[in-house]
């Protein structure tokens, strides 16, 4: 298992585009992806999952990846919030 | 935010029939436009296209939540419809959407993000959506949202439903003055109330009356009542309900605590006849006394620029009297350190009758009313006209003029601050600073300039009156008491001035008629101020603290013939100031006519003593106008409470 603490810094926080792209890119792979906000534990691949959990700019999150491409996993969806999905 | 707050009956369509996605965002957008939701229909469904265009908003489970944050949405909104044969959406899962939502955001907020994040939650239950999918009619699309929205977010119904009971914390503010420390409280126990989760209404007893009343059927539903007051407030209503009494100050410091108390029900329960006597309502104040509080918030904020200016002008009178310069009617001015005194003197004095008329205004209307009170002030003391505004010639209306200034303008301003309530909620923001300034000055300008002229007409006439007088000299006695009685009607208004310019005129004839009119004007100036020094030390218990302070300063202006000394005191109780003050100096007036006291100078008092002929009557004269001034003054005045 390995997991990485970042902050949201997309202005719009975790809207529905953002959340899309994420659920897609963490879809891709056999490891679960699991954000952790404000204590819960927020399935990744699911997009009304994100969207539901209303994670907004400058809030901290942890991405939590377990499975056999748990490196990669991480490495993907944490570079997408790193870049701010482009916004 | 509440999805049925801005889910409106009109912005719900069941079972239409759109053939593609395009339909489907035309209908939704319309419901937009119908609920007037939108300022730009075009300009919204523009960002509606351009979203899709980076990827559909379908998200799966036959639902799509098309959005726009848009500078066209006037406010955030929802539409949504129900397509039982479904349309094809581009859904990732590949199925039609059934049921779609069309989000309207502002784009200020994070609303957009709490309402796609709320409805996600409901729709992640799929009994929810096809419930939704099978609703029959509006009400009942509308009834499921509500009921599946009070399930999940239960703590936040419970607050609302108490919002409509009525409040649970209930909070009255007030201070001495009301004007700032009642209303600071007040938004501190607002502000509080709301971090803590607590509905509290807050009503303000400052001094334009008491604001946001609290009703009967609030005081009893609510579980305590705070009361951060530094006078007295109307108490009798709370008996039975916990009451927390305690100084304005921590209404603005700790509101926090303040609340608390009343939740935690630390509070004993209040009876009312324990303390009947602490109930003495401030809200149940006569007109009568109402009057009297603006006036008297109007008249402290003049006395320091009465007292510095007249104290100046002394001083300048003073520095000429030790020089020895010639005692006409440039006195007071002739050296350059004496005219540097009267000249800062001078402009402490031209602000007088502006801060009367203004601090009467703002005591009435709060802030909106001080600009208005402050020019219709100044155009009473200058005396500008329609004609002549620039107000070179005309006859100023004096203090009685600014005290209407001020009264008529802070009414004025509440009438105002009623009338723009019906105002769009848009225009809030620049009533303060351009809606009221602006009405105000135009209404306080044309009105001013139409009392003017009517002064500018008493004087004429009285002028008039007084110089045919002065041709007889049989009538010299009477004239010299009218003159000098004159002199202390208005202190400065058109009275004051047709006395004063028909003694100074007369004063070039040179004739010893002339000498003794003047002596008895300047006598019917000097005595107002002196009679009040008197009441002050020898009837102390007619005055407040504050009065009794400046009335030693009110002996030096009176020796120096300026008036001006009396008018706090005549503004703030003009009924028994001013007939005290024309009585004394008429008496003063008359008899320094039978003592056929003369003077030759127009102005300053006791320093021009040199130009007084007959000198020792003169100041028994005087003496004995202000004693009966005095006199007069204990008569009328009643007596303070110790």
């Amino acid at each position: 298992m390995v997991s990485k603490k970042l902050t949201l810094v997309n202005a719009q926080g975790f809207h529905m585009r953002p959340a899309t792209t994420f659920a897609s890119a963490a879809g891709k792979y056999a490891s679960s992806v699991v954000i952790k906000h404000n204590g819960k534990d927020i399935d990744g691949k699911s997009l009304m999952n994100i969207i539901a959990a209303c994670i907004k700019v400058g809030n901290e999150i942890e991405l939590v990846c377990d499975g056999p491409d748990e490196n990669e996993a991480l490495a993907e969806t944490s570079a997408l919030i790193e870049s701010g999905f482009g916004e | 935010m509440r999805i049925t707050d801005l889910l409106k009956k009109q912005g719900v369509l069941l079972g239409e029939t759109p053939k593609s996605k395009e339909e489907a965002i035309d209908i939704l957008v319309s419901l937009h436009e119908k609920c007037g939701n939108l300022s730009d229909v075009s300009a919204f469904k523009d960002g509606i296209l351009k979203r899709e265009e980076m990827g559909t908003t379908a998200i799966g489970m036959e639902v799509a939540i098309p959005h726009a944050k848009s500078e066209a949405v006037k406010h955030p909104a929802l539409t949504a419809i129900t397509v039982p044969d479904g349309v094809d959406y581009g859904a990732p899962d590949g199925n039609d959407c059934k049921l779609i939502f069309m989000i309207a955001a502002t784009t200020d907020g994070d609303v957009h993000l709490e309402v796609l994040a709320r409805l996600m939650q409901m729709l992640m239950d799929e009994a929810f959506t096809s419930q939704l999918k099978a609703a029959k009619s509006v009400e009942e699309f509308l009834q499921i949202i509500d009921a599946k929205e009070t399930e999940k977010f239960p703590d936040e119904v419970k607050e609302e439903k108490g919002e409509e009971k009525g409040y649970r914390v209930l909070a009255v503010t007030a201070c001495p003055t009301g004007i700032a420390h009642t209303y600071m409280a007040a938004e501190a126990l607002a502000k509080a109330g709301e971090q803590l989760g607590v509905s509290i209404k807050v009503e303000t007893n400052g001094s334009g009356g008491s604001k946001n009343v609290l009703t009967a059927e609030e005081i009893a539903n609510c579980d305590g009542i705070i009361i951060a007051a530094d006078k007295s407030v109307e108490t009798a209503r709370f008996d039975g309900k916990p009451v927390y009494s305690t100084k304005v100050a921590d209404g603005i410091h700790k509101p926090e605590e303040l609340i608390n108390k009343i939740i935690n029900k630390e509070v004993p329960v209040f009876h009312s006849d324990k303390k009947a006597d602490a109930a003495e309502t401030t809200q149940n104040e006569s007109f009568g006394r109402k009057l009297y509080k603006h006036l008297m918030n109007g008249v402290s904020h003049m006395l320091p620029f009465v007292v510095a200016g007249g104290i100046f002008i002394a001083i300048a009178f003073l520095i000429d009297t030790i020089m020895g310069v010639k005692m006409d009617g440039n006195f007071g001015s002739v050296t350059p350190a004496a005219a540097w005194f009267k000249t800062i003197g001078g402009y402490a004095f031209n602000f007088m009758l502006p801060i009367l008329a203004g601090f009467i205004a703002m005591s009435i209307a709060d802030r909106p009313g001080l600009l208005v009170g402050i020019v219709g002030g100044l155009l009473a003391s200058n005396g500008a006209t329609f004609a002549d505004p620039g107000a070179g010639k005309t006859i100023p209306s004096g203090f009685l003029g600014a005290l209407l200034a001020g009264f008529i303008a802070g009414w004025l301003m509440k009438m105002l601050e009623k009338l723009c309530d019906k105002l769009p909620r848009a225009l809030e923001g620049i009533k303060p600073v351009l809606i009221y300034p602006l009405a105000g000055l135009g209404i306080v300008g044309v009105m001013m300039c139409a009392v003017n002229p009517i002064m500018g007409v008493i004087n004429t006439a009285v002028s008039d009156g007084v110089s045919e007088m002065s041709k007889n000299p049989a009538l010299i006695i009477p004239l010299c008491a009218l003159l000098a009685g004159m002199m202390a009607i208005d202190m400065g208004g058109p009275f004051n001035k047709a006395a004063y310019v028909t003694a100074t005129g007369l004063l070039a004839s040179g004739t010893n008629a002339a000498y003794i009119i003047m002596g008895a004007v300047m006598i019917g100036g000097m005595v107002p101020p002196i009679a009040i020094a008197l009441s002050t030390t020898f009837f102390k218990n007619r005055w407040t603290a504050e009065e009794r302070k400046n009335g030693p300063v009110n002996y030096i202006m009176g020796l120096s013939f300026i008036t001006e000394g009396a008018i706090p005191y005549a503004a703030g109780h003009p009924l028994q100031v001013i007939p005290s003050c024309i009585i004394g100096s008429a008496t003063a007036g008359a008899l320094a006519a039978l003592f056929k006291c003369t003077l030759m100078a127009p102005h300053g008092g006791i320093f021009v003593l040199a130009t007084i002929g007959n000198a020792l009557y003169y100041f028994l004269s005087l003496a004995i106008g202000a004693v009966v001034g005095m006199l007069l003054l204990a008569l009328f005045m009643k007596k303070k409470k110790a």
